[in-house]
């Protein structure tokens, strides 16, 4: 028997006002994913793979549906309520990896637990370890123009899982990534979802990439093909 | 890390920019605080210890009008007067000097005796003075700015009088607000004046508070209805007069004033908003990351805060130990004797740093408090 799914996507519709112009991103679009799913979602641009990804990760609002995740309905939440619970059930990976260049490695990743009641033993704890997890437990003082694209992708990831979130949303990852260090960011979030137990959810244009999910959802103009 | 030292790190991220933003405001600041104490300076003149015993009558028409000598037996008569002197303006050019910057008075010296009591004989003889015609007493600054000692000679060339004074130093004075001045015998004025029996002021002592207000009235009776009427008031009331003069300089002063605040916060708005707007989308990746609006409010206030505070810490502190260990009568030729950086001035200005960083730190604030995590991202990818 299947267990409940961990994100439901409920007749959910996205209009954007350009100008004077309506533009639909999303078309009534309903879909399940279930808890350490690696989904990938494709498709061409203005599909409204992103603004799907967004909705769902509440940084977002949808026109009309729901989006429950673990059965709280993201769109009902206030702008507080909405960034509490990103900070403890989101962890984020975008393409152009957003890490702060101010602070090392280990800072940018314990940057979401400055919001949590964690002492700083117990931050340092967990950064460590997530970024063992990643592979760069040497690079803990590194600054990130002191690391390579692949390497500060990690970070991200590692900066992602610290608060140990149950959904992983990744923004075309391996978009600024060279082969070898985009294979090595997949195989991070493949092991994710498969050994950590992590939903997974990822935009991508890349078929290889693709290969790396459980499931891959096409989206065309607004809605869900395959 | 802590938030605080998230917080430092970020201000200090262009080291060069955050630099400039703090001289500014420091630059500012100093220059605030300068330029607030001038308007002090010229507009509140320093009050001594007996001004509020010391009454000086003047022709009512105009200073510049002389009073009649012959009013002296008049005024010693009135009630409450301990001693009265007349008191001339000579103005005259010391040496071959184009401005000088400290006065010289004909007074009768017995009676100034009671008047100068702020100003004790430091060197030289009081008595000495008195018994010599053509001797002087000397303010204790003029000695040391011009290198003078007791028994030297003193030229001035007149200006406001046809006549050239010789002065031998006989006694130097020291603490009263104002240790420039020159007195000399009224008896000498009138010899080389051709004893035309006038004086400029009268200059007097009352017994006590009590009495002055009584006998600046009664001063103004005794002369009501003569052809030469007089106009007494107390020495503070007197000086209120001159400044009233320097009215137009203390509103350009505060105009100035007005101006550097303005473009301070100019300065400072267009720092801040360049600082936040180049990281729009790390705001965005903090507000995605679960920050909160007032989270970010927080950064952005306490980096523009921070910023303002320390250059105006600088500015203040700067000005504030320049202006108390220099010699601001060196600095102006003698036309400032002091220029005193008040606690309140301080205050003022530290208030106009704290407030300036506040402001400069609501409108970028405001725009990312508005700004969607979608659109922060966008805006810079």
């Amino acid at each position: 028997m299947a267990a409940d799914p961990i994100v439901q996507v409920r007749d959910l519709s996205k209009l954007y006002r350009q100008g004077d112009i309506d533009v639909t991103a999303l078309n009534h679009v309903s879909v399940d994913i279930q808890p350490a799913e690696f989904v990938v979602l494709m498709g061409p641009s203005g599909s409204g793979k992103s603004t799907l990804l967004h909705i769902i990760a509440g940084i977002d609002r949808p026109t009309s549906g729901d989006v429950l995740v673990q059965g709280i309905n993201v769109g009902n939440l206030s702008e507080s309520d909405l960034a509490t619970w990103r900070n403890q059930y989101v962890g984020f990976v975008f393409q152009s990896f957003n890490l702060i260049p101010v602070l090392t490695a280990a800072e940018n990743v314990e940057l979401p637990l400055l919001l949590t009641r964690l002492d700083r033993k117990s931050r340092k704890e967990q950064v460590q370890a997530a970024l063992e997890l990643v592979g760069l437990g040497d690079r803990l003082h590194h600054r990130p123009d002191q690391l390579s694209g692949g390497q500060q992708q990690r970070v991200a990831i590692a900066r992602a899982l610290v608060t140990d979130p149950v959904l992983i949303v990744a923004d075309e990852p391996t978009g600024n990534l060279d082969a070898k260090s985009a294979s090595d960011v997949l195989d991070i979030l493949r092991s994710l979802s498969s050994r950590s137990g992590k939903t997974v959810i990822m935009v991508t244009h890349d078929p290889k990439a693709a290969g790396y999910g459980t499931r891959s959802l096409h989206l065309e103009k607004g809605e869900i093909v395959a | 890390m802590t938030v605080f030292g998230f917080i430092l790190k970020n201000a200090l991220r262009n080291t060069r920019r955050a630099l400039l933003t703090i001289s500014s405001v420091a630059v500012s600041s100093a220059l605030l605080v300068s330029l607030m104490t001038l308007e002090r300076e010229l507009t509140v003149p320093p009050e001594a210890e007996g001004a509020s015993l010391r009454i000086i009558a003047r022709n009512k028409v105009s200073l510049m009008q002389p009073l009649p000598a012959k009013q002296l037996s008049a005024i010693q008569r009135i009630p409450g007067i301990v001693t009265v002197t007349p008191f001339t303006y000579f103005g005259g050019l010391y040496e071959n000097e184009e401005f000088t910057s400290f006065a010289q008075f004909a007074v009768d010296p017995v009676p100034f005796q009671s008047i100068i009591v702020d100003g004790p004989v430091i060197d030289g003889s009081y008595e000495a003075w008195v018994k010599n015609r053509t001797g002087c007493l000397v303010g204790a600054d003029t000695m040391k700015r011009y290198n003078l000692k007791v028994g030297d000679q003193m030229r001035f060339r007149g200006t406001f009088y046809p006549c050239d004074l010789d002065l031998k130093i006989e006694a130097v004075y020291q603490g009263t607000v104002d240790d420039r001045n020159i007195f000399f015998h009224h008896k000498l004025l009138d010899e080389l004046t051709g004893d035309p029996g006038t004086v400029g002021t009268w200059y007097l002592r009352a017994e006590s508070v009590e009495v002055a207000d009584r006998v600046i009235q009664q001063v103004n009776d005794t002369f009501a209805n003569t052809s030469a009427e007089v106009r007494a008031e107390s020495e503070r009331a007197f000086q209120m007069g001159f400044v009233s003069m320097w009215g137009n300089v203390s509103n350009l002063i505060r105009g100035v004033n007005l101006v550097v605040v303005f473009t301070l916060v100019l300065v400072a708005v267009s720092t801040m908003s360049m600082a936040v707007r180049e990281r729009f989308r790390e705001l965005a990746v903090l507000k995605a990351l679960g920050f909160q609006r007032r989270d970010l409010f927080g950064f952005i206030l306490a980096e523009g805060f921070g910023l303002s505070v320390i250059g105006g810490a600088v500015g203040i502190g700067g000005a504030w130990a320049f202006w108390t260990f220099s010699d601001i009568q060196q600095m102006t030729n003698g036309f400032l004797i002091v220029f005193e950086v008040t606690p309140r001035i301080v205050g003022m200005a530290a208030a106009v740093a704290s407030v300036l960083g506040v402001v400069s730190s609501i409108g970028p604030a405001i725009s990312v408090g508005r700004m969607s995590v979608v659109e922060g991202l966008k805006t810079l990818d």
